[in-house]
């Protein structure tokens, strides 16, 4: 139980990544808060197991675009739970954009739901955790902060700021006694869908770039934000860590794993 | 390295790095637009000193908050200068705030920085197209890689540029267009229509380091600042068609400032 006695705030809980952050880290003792845009329902499987568990799991709906419906959000959840000890920024929307073609409404949602809800979270919680001269922020980004995608710029360029926006909160709110870390993950399962190119053969074969031919779960993320949320990690400060099993380590697809009669390489 | 016959836009050209790399595209034989939205004299200055040189260069405003303006401001130069070859993506704004202003300075800072170059590329994306060639330069800073420490959102549109960066140099390579970024360290701006040929380090440091018995390189190893003529080369170079290999590349120009 290494997170006993501690409140988490997890947004975008409707996720996949959501559910499993929300079950591994309520299993090692968390309070939780959960950002829901469906308002619980999508999760209610996870919230029956988590409440039967006997943790306590708190759903709210919250616009973490907007600062003033966030602040009043956790004002009045830390009535109920306490205040929030540990911030897992996890949202992550994909659409398709391109920088020839793409529509400026999309851009703004795309990064809005990257970039400025991270921003703007961290801002809230962060002065909080100020008050109390500590607290952990980890960002639950993506290896493409580094890596173009081929098909949604958009997405790239608002993990590139969430990066920054990670660098910066480790410094300034560093000082007081706030760890703040971000996770480059990736590729998971579909995500040769979700990041679809016509341009990039990044996903192609996109298993075996990973050297050991095998992908990785959101349960892996949980036990790595696990590491961050606790305090076994707290000399960790301003790092990205990137989790992706060594697939950003590949050169086109030579030498990989894929078996010759799947096509691979003699 | 010539650059006779191309025709370059350059935004944010009415003051400090913009202003430096519009007067040596001129020199170089560019045609120059200079962008501008609130530094109207300097954009004026900048475009005299070129004339006087005997260069061609025309002023143009627009707000790169606005896509309408942008795309304007890309059009009157197509049609009074009969293309757009060459992009320097230099508009920004700096707001100075970590997580102390409301949600409207966050909007402001990355529509301006993120935004702006994005759609300032896409306005000119089709007539680099039709000529087969294009060079855009977006200037970043090396608050892309390290935190400002003083400006929360502003380091973030510069992690964002890295990434717009290398997205758009592998979507439009097929077109002939090229998309790199420079990263400038500190660069000595302000103070316009100044000659700034003599090495530069701002006061303070340079007071301390006298009192502390050390020699500035201790902070700034090539002994100075940046000019805007520092990046003014680099961009000249990044323009011209030795580099048509060279793409997604973000260089850091710091004189290795970064690297203390």
């Amino acid at each position: 139980m290494r997170l006993r006695g501690k409140v988490v705030f997890i947004t975008d809980a409707d996720s996949v990544s959501g559910r499993a952050l929300a079950l591994r880290l309520a299993a090692e003792g968390a309070s939780l808060l959960l950002n829901s845009a469906s308002g619980g329902q999508e999760i209610e499987d996870e919230l029956k197991r988590i409440r039967q568990s006997g943790a306590e799991a708190l759903v709210v709906s919250a616009d973490l675009r907007r600062s003033s419906e966030t602040e009043r959000m956790l004002e009045s959840a830390a009535e109920r739970l306490g205040a929030v000890d540990i911030l897992v920024h996890n949202n992550d929307l994909v659409a398709p954009i391109s920088v020839e073609n793409g529509e400026e409404s999309v851009f703004l949602e795309v990064m809005d739901a990257n970039a400025k809800t991270a921003f703007v979270s961290a801002k809230a919680v962060g002065a909080r955790m100020k008050a109390k001269q500590s607290g952990q922020i980890i960002f639950v980004s993506s290896i493409h902060a580094e890596k173009p995608t081929g098909c949604s710029f958009a997405y790239s360029a608002a993990k590139g700021a969430v990066k920054m926006l990670a660098r910066e909160a480790a410094v300034v709110l560093g000082r007081h006694g706030i760890r703040v870390n971000a996770i480059e993950f990736g590729p998971a399962e579909g995500d040769d869908e979700l990041f679809r190119s016509d341009i990039s053969m990044l996903y192609d074969s996109y298993r075996y770039k990973v050297p050991n031919g095998v992908l990785g779960t959101h349960e892996d993320l949980a036990g790595l934000v696990l590491f961050l949320a606790s305090d076994e990690s707290r000399y960790l400060n301003g790092a990205d860590i990137r989790m992706d099993g060594g697939f950003l380590m590949h050169y086109m697809d030579f030498k990989t794993k894929k078996p010759y009669e799947a096509g691979g390489s003699p | 390295m010539s650059l006779a016959g191309r025709i370059a836009l350059v935004t944010g050209a009415g003051t400090g790095i913009g202003q430096g790399v519009a007067l040596m595209l001129a020199e170089r034989g560019a045609k120059v637009a200079l962008g501008y939205h609130s530094s109207d004299e300097g954009a004026k200055e900048t475009r005299r000193r070129i004339e006087e040189r005997g260069g061609e260069a025309m002023t143009v405003r627009a707000n790169v908050a606005r896509k309408a303006e942008i795309d304007a401001m890309a059009e009157e130069v197509a049609r009074r200068f009969g293309g757009v070859d060459i992009l320097v993506n230099n508009a920004a704004l700096q707001l100075n705030f970590n997580f102390d202003h409301d949600d409207d300075a966050y909007d402001r800072q990355m529509n301006v920085n993120l935004k702006g170059y994005w759609q300032c590329m896409q306005a000119v994306i089709p007539y680099m197209k039709v000529k087969g060639f294009g060079r855009i330069v977006n200037i970043s800073s090396v608050h892309g890689k390290r935190p400002t420490d003083f400006d929360t959102v502003y380091a973030m549109t510069k992690g964002g540029i890295k990434m717009l960066t290398r997205e758009s140099a592998i979507e439009l390579a097929k077109y002939g267009i090229t998309v790199n970024a420079i990263e400038p360290g500190a660069i000595r701006v302000g103070r316009q229509g100044t000659k700034e040929t003599k090495p530069f380090v701002p006061p303070e440091l340079a007071e301390r380091a006298r009192a502390e018995k050390r020699d500035i390189r201790w902070k700034f190893p090539m002994g100075r600042v940046g000019l805007p003529s520092d990046v003014a080369s680099l961009v000249c170079y990044i323009a011209s068609e030795e580099t048509e290999f060279m793409t997604g590349a973000a260089i850091r120009l710091d004189g290795g400032s970064m690297l203390l």
